[in-house]
């Protein structure tokens, strides 16, 4: 049982393609919005904790204990003018946010969500090869930043996105080899190991303690992925403006920022799913997206500390650690991994 | 000859200093914030503050030291009719605080202890007027008329 038959089972009396095609609306809307709910408590999330490991109070007017701040702010953005630079390429620059919100929220369909008591299945859409395209789905948000810095005519915008996309080259490459020793991994008891739901069921043993490199140079990808701060040479506030953004304002900013922070919530997600079992817990058939949370909320708090007590890496100095140490890590730990699989121990 | 003495430095393992230092800035999560929340709760004052200015009129002789002391003329005297049988010419201080520097020479010279100051800090007004009479300078801050 999962929730698209739930849905279907309630609309049932509409015929049997009708109700099918209004679920997976219905169903599609309720990640959009788990997705927006989500991020803006990642934003409430973020302010409070970095105000408390500061001693101040954070927000705290908006609501009790401040959690209408980040609706305020929405609301304050939306009303916001748009001010757009003169000589931009018009296309491009009006592109770029919503290819990387869409990125976002594209990757928020694949992950399994695991089962949740009367509701089943959680997981929106199923494919046979969803590790590879939730990647793939990760990898337009670059495209966006791309195009968001050359477009829109600002010196600091385009150094930003040369920094951007230095870092982005020099950590993709370790990602996806930690990501083909998961597959050898998972292969070795599921028959389809490049869905990421197999890659969950193949984790008796979390892959975290089985390949602890790969876990170490997924969480750095992961970190560099969603650019905060000892990888946020793109952005680096305090030499290049904020770097691609710098020409954005009003909601067009607030994609941006929501995507800074859905990609922290997605990456730690991806993790906890891909390294540290997902759903996988006691009483999995009943609470397993409950244990998902938690997992990713420890991890999310885990990403915040680290961007709290971390100073920016110099841009060269990553690239090197991208290919010297990383590349290398990442390949020692594939080769371990295959030992690991031709002994059958894994 | 200055003999320079190598010192050796402990090593260290790469990446525990960035765990330690992640480590100390999770733990100020459990600190008490240092913010003061202060229209809503009271601000917490050293005893020896002191802001604004009392004025006894009954114990003023009207000997006008306080305005001969006042370095930048804050205090003024006025003409007040007052029963007060040591106030012969009937002159009390009148003070403007928006020039007021709380230096307190007032207070230090006045023979009677007639003027005197309190923690009393609260005296935003909404007219551009700090300007304080006799009668004002005896109520409270909540009475004055602001």
């Amino acid at each position: 049982m999962n929730l698209l038959l739930r849905i279907a089972t309630i609309l049932s009396f509409l015929g049997h393609y009708p109700s099918y095609i209004l679920g997976y609306l219905i169903e599609t809307i309720i990640v959009i919005i788990f997705a927006t709910v989500v991020i803006a408590g990642m934003v409430y999330i973020f302010r409070k904790y970095m105000a408390r490991v500061q001693m101040r109070i954070g927000p705290n007017r908006v609501g009790k204990f401040g959690i209408m701040q980040v609706m305020a702010d929405g609301l304050k953005l939306i009303q916001k003018e748009s001010i757009m630079p003169k000589g931009r390429d018009d296309l491009a620059y009006k592109l770029a946010p919503i290819l990387i919100f869409f990125g976002l929220i594209m990757g928020f369909i694949f992950i399994p969500y695991g089962p949740l008591a009367w509701f089943g299945d959680l997981t929106v859409s199923h494919s046979d090869v969803s590790l590879i395209i939730i990647f793939a789905l990760i990898a337009i948000m670059p495209i966006g930043e791309i195009l968001s810095g050359i477009s829109s005519n600002n010196k600091y915008a385009v150094i930003g996105t040369l920094r951007g996309i230095a870092k982005d080259i020099s950590f993709e490459v370790p990602m996806m080899l930690s990501i083909l020793a998961i597959v050898m991994a998972a292969s070795a008891k599921v028959s389809n190991p490049l869905d990421i739901n197999g890659v969950v069921v193949a984790q008796s043993i979390p892959f975290a303690i089985l390949e602890p490199l790969g876990f170490f140079v997924f969480i750095i990808s992961m970190a560099a992925r969603a650019s905060y701060s000892p990888f946020d040479m793109g952005e680096s506030d305090s030499e290049l403006v904020t770097g691609n953004t710098t020409e954005y304002s009003g909601l067009r900013f607030g994609f941006f920022y929501l995507g800074l922070f859905g990609t922290i919530f997605l990456g730690s997600m991806m993790i906890s799913t891909i390294y540290l079992g997902g759903y996988l817990g006691p009483f999995t058939n009943y609470m397993g997206f409950i244990w998902l949370l938690i997992k990713t909320l420890i991890l999310v708090i885990i990403s915040l500390t680290i961007w709290l007590s971390m100073p920016r890496v110099r841009i060269d100095k990553f690239i090197n650690f991208g290919w010297k140490y990383l590349l290398p890590i990442a390949f020692v730990n594939l080769v371990i991994v295959g030992f690991l699989v031709l002994g059958g121990i894994a | 000859m200055i003999e320079i003495k190598e010192v050796e430095e402990p090593r260290r393992v790469p990446i525990l200093g960035s765990v330690e230092g992640m480590f100390t800035v999770f733990k100020h999560l459990f600190g008490k914030p240092v913010t003061v929340q202060y229209p809503e709760k009271p601000s917490v004052l050293p005893d020896r503050f002191r802001f604004r200015i009392y004025l006894s009129t009954d114990d003023c002789v009207g000997c006008t030291l306080c305005e001969q002391v006042c370095p930048n003329l804050t205090i003024t005297m006025v003409p007040l009719e007052k029963e007060n049988q040591r106030n012969k010419r009937k002159i009390y201080p009148s003070v403007n605080f928006g020039t007021c520097t709380v230096c307190r020479n007032c207070e230090e010279i006045c023979p009677t202890d007639a003027i005197y100051l309190k923690e009393v800090f609260e005296t935003a007004r909404t007219r551009n007027n700090f300007f304080y009479s006799p009668e004002d300078l005896e109520k409270h801050e909540a009475e004055v008329k602001r």
